[in-house]
C-alpha cells in the first residue's frame, strides 16, 4: 500500500469514527474497541436527552423559532432533525420553566456529544499513531 | 397504536408542570452528575469502575460547591447593592 492511500484511509477511518459517533453516542468509541466509554457515554447521553424530552415534551426542539438550542440539540444524533420536524407539524407549544430545563437538559446532551465525538476521532488518530498502523486499531 | 405506546408517547408530547420556586433548582443536580460522569469517561485513561466512580463523584462535588459559592457571591453582591 502506497503512503498517500494509507493516509487515504486514515481519514476515511477518522470520518467515519466522527459520523459514527454522531449518528449514535458512543458508537465512535465502540468503533475503536472502547466499550466501557462507549456504554458510559451512549447511556448517560440518552438518558440526559431523554430527561429533558420528558420534561418539556418535543415541543421544546424548535428548528425556527429556537435556532442557537436547535443546533446544539442536533448535535446528539441527527433523529433530532426528524423530532424536529414532527414537533413543528404537531400543535406542542411549550412554555417557561419546563422549556427552559427541557432545552438546557437536550442541549447540554448534544454538546456532551459533541465533546464524544471529538475525544473519539481523536483516539482513533492516536491509536492508529501509536500502533503504527498495527492490528490494535480496526 | 396500542395503549402502551400511546402512554409512552405522551410522556414526550406534554410538557412536566414545573413551578419557578427553589426546589425547582434541584433540576440541576442530573445535569451536573451527566456531565461530571461524560466528561471523566472521556479524559480517564483507562475506565476501571472503583477510579472512574471516584473521579466522577469528586467532579460532581466541585462543580456544586462551586455553583454555591458563585450564588453565595452573586447573592453578597445584589444584598450590597440593595441595601
Amino acid at each position: 500500500m502506497t503512503k498517500s492511500s494509507s493516509k487515504e484511509n486514515h481519514t476515511i477511518f477518522l470520518l467515519t469514527v466522527g459520523l459514527l459517533a454522531w449518528l449514535i453516542p458512543g458508537a465512535g468509541h465502540l468503533m475503536i474497541k472502547e466499550n466501557k466509554r462507549a456504554l458510559i457515554i451512549f447511556v448517560t447521553i440518552i438518558l440526559t436527552f431523554c430527561a429533558g424530552l420528558y420534561v418539556g415534551s418535543i415541543g421544546i426542539i424548535n428548528p425556527s423559532g429556537a435556532k442557537p438550542w436547535y443546533v446544539a440539540q442536533i448535535m446528539n444524533s441527527p433523529v433530532v432533525a426528524a423530532l424536529g420536524y414532527l414537533a413543528q407539524k404537531g400543535d406542542y407549544a411549550v412554555f417557561g420553566k419546563p422549556n427552559e430545563i427541557g432545552q438546557i437538559y437536550t442541549s447540554i446532551a448534544g454538546l456532551l456529544n459533541l465533546l464524544c465525538i471529538v475525544n473519539a476521532v481523536y483516539l482513533a488518530h492516536l491509536c492508529k499513531i501509536e500502533t503504527a498502523g498495527d492490528s490494535k486499531c480496526p | 397504536m396500542s395503549i402502551t405506546d400511546a402512554l409512552v408517547m405522551a410522556t414526550f408530547t406534554v410538557p412536566e408542570k414545573i413551578t419557578t420556586d427553589p426546589q425547582s433548582l434541584l433540576w440541576l443536580l442530573p445535569l451536573v452528575a451527566a456531565i461530571a460522569i461524560v466528561y471523566k469517561a472521556t479524559k480517564l485513561p483507562e475506565i476501571k469502575i472503583v477510579n472512574f466512580v471516584k473521579e466522577s463523584v469528586v467532579l460532581f462535588g466541585s462543580i456544586v460547591v462551586f455553583m454555591f459559592v458563585t450564588a453565595l457571591v452573586l447573592y453578597f453582591i445584589a444584598w450590597l447593592i440593595i441595601e
